[in-house]
C-alpha cells in the first residue's frame, strides 16, 4: 500500500483563533471592550475588578465572566457590584472561547461597555488561548517577585498591559517596580504598565483611564471602518 | 497543563485529514514547536501517548520538530534568531520585532498509507487542508487589532 505524506503546515489552533477573531469583531460591533485578565493565583484580579467597579460606579455598563477550577467564590465577591457569571472549568487550567461564549449567553443583560474575563490563575496555559478579547492584561503582585516576567515570557509577550498590584505592600517586600518593568519590556517593549493598590484605591484612575482610552480607540476605529465601507458602497452604486 | 487539549485538537484534525484521503493507516504526525509555543515537547509526547488509544490510528507516532525563535525587524527588515527572550534586533537595536517562527504549535506533515484506488487523492467534496483554511496570519499568536 503506498505511503503518502500530506503537507499541512498549519497552526493547530488556527480554527480556534479564527473563531476568536470573529467573536472580537462581534464585541467591537456591539461597542463592548473586552479585557482578558490573567495572573498567577492570588495576584489580586478579583480585588482589582471590585475596585474598578466601585471606581466607575454607574458610569459604564460592566459585566464580568470569572473562571475558576471550583467554587463560585470570586463571582460571589463581585456580585454586589456588577452582573457576573461564573465559568467553572472543573480542573482545566485555562479558559477557552467556547466556555466564554456559554457564559455570555447566561449573562443577564446583553449590552456592556466593558466586559472583563477573569481567567484561571496561571501564567502558562492561558497565554496560548485567544478569548476574543481586545486587550490581555497581566496582573503581577508585588509579593510574587520582580523576576516573574522573564520566567513566563509567553504570557508577558502576548499581553498589552501589566498591572503591578498590591503597591501598598512595597515597603515590606523585596520588589523593585523598575526591575519588573525593565524585565517585562525586554520581552514586550510596548507593554503599558500601571501600579495599583486595590485596598487603598491607588492607581485606579490610571487603570480606568487606560481602559476608557482603549475603548474610545476601538469605537473610533470601528466607526472609521464603517464610514469607509459606506463610501465604498456608495461609489460602487454610482 | 494544556498539552492534552492541544493534542485533542491535533488528533481531530488528523482524523479529518485521514478520512479525506481514505487512509488505511496513519504512520507519523510531524509537528513543530518553538520557544514561545507555550508547549513543552516532553509533556506533548506524554499527552499523545495517553490519548492515542482514543484515536483511530493508535500506532501512529508523533514527531516533534523543535525550532528557534525567528524574528523580522520592522525597522531594518533583517531576520534573526533570538537566543533569549530579549526582543532587540541584533542588527540595528530596534525593539520593533515581529515573530515569524517559534511561537506556534503547528501541524507540519502527516504520513499515511492510502488505498491504491484512491492514490492519496482527497475526496472531491472535502476541503483541502494543505492551504490555510482560515487565511490567518499564523505567527504572533495573539496580535490584537
Amino acid at each position: 500500500m503506498p505511503t503518502t505524506t500530506i503537507a499541512v503546515n498549519q497552526d493547530v489552533l488556527a480554527a480556534k483563533k479564527q473563531r476568536a477573531k470573529e467573536q472580537r469583531q462581534l464585541f467591537t460591533t456591539q461597542g463592548t471592550f473586552v479585557i482578558n485578565l490573567v495572573s498567577s493565583p492570588g495576584a489580586g484580579k478579583t480585588s482589582l475588578l471590585q475596585a474598578t467597579a466601585r471606581y466607575w460606579q454607574n458610569r459604564f455598563r460592566v459585566g464580568v465572566l470569572v473562571g475558576d477550577l471550583a467554587t463560585d467564590r470570586d463571582a460571589g465577591r463581585l456580585r454586589p457590584y456588577v452582573p457576573v457569571e461564573q465559568l467553572t472549568t472543573g480542573g482545566a487550567c485555562h479558559l477557552e472561547l467556547s466556555l466564554v461564549q456559554q457564559g455570555l449567553s447566561r449573562l443577564p443583560q446583553q449590552q456592556y461597555d466593558f466586559l472583563f474575563i477573569e481567567n484561571i490563575g496561571n501564567l502558562v496555559c492561558p497565554a496560548s488561548h485567544d478569548l476574543g478579547e481586545h486587550v490581555r492584561v497581566v496582573v503581577l503582585s508585588t509579593t510574587e517577585g520582580d523576576d516573574k516576567p522573564g520566567k513566563y515570557p509567553k504570557m508577558f509577550r502576548t499581553s498589552q498591559a501589566m498591572v503591578i498590584s498590591k503597591s501598598d505592600l512595597l515597603p515590606y517586600v523585596p520588589f523593585s517596580v523598575e526591575a519588573a518593568i525593565q524585565d517585562a519590556r525586554l520581552i514586550q517593549p510596548d507593554l503599558v504598565t500601571i501600579l495599583t493598590s486595590s485596598t487603598r484605591d491607588e492607581g485606579l484612575q490610571d487603570w480606568c483611564q487606560f481602559l476608557e482610552d482603549a475603548r474610545k480607540e476601538m469605537l473610533a476605529s470601528r466607526d472609521a471602518d464603517a464610514a469607509e465601507q459606506l463610501t465604498a458602497s456608495e461609489k460602487s452604486v454610482a | 497543563m494544556h498539552e492534552e487539549s492541544l493534542i485533542r485538537s491535533l488528533l481531530r484534525q488528523v482524523e479529518e485529514l485521514a478520512q479525506q484521503h481514505h487512509a488505511r493507516a496513519v504512520d507519523e504526525i510531524e509537528v513543530e514547536v518553538g520557544p514561545l509555543s507555550g508547549v513543552e515537547p516532553l509533556l506533548l509526547q506524554d499527552a499523545f501517548e495517553r490519548l492515542k488509544d482514543e484515536f483511530s490510528w493508535p500506532r501512529a507516532e508523533l514527531s516533534v520538530l523543535q525550532v528557534g525563535l525567528d524574528v523580522l525587524c520592522q525597522s531594518c527588515q533583517s531576520e534573526s534568531q533570538l537566543k533569549d527572550f530579549r526582543f532587540v534586533c541584533h542588527q540595528c537595536g530596534s525593539t520593533s520585532l515581529k515573530i515569524i517562527r517559534g511561537d506556534a504549535f503547528r501541524l507540519l506533515n502527516v504520513s499515511m498509507q492510502v488505498d491504491d484506488s484512491f492514490n492519496g487523492k482527497p475526496q472531491a467534496t472535502a476541503t483541502q487542508h494543505s492551504t490555510d483554511a482560515c487565511g490567518l496570519p499564523l505567527n504572533e499568536q495573539t496580535s490584537h487589532p
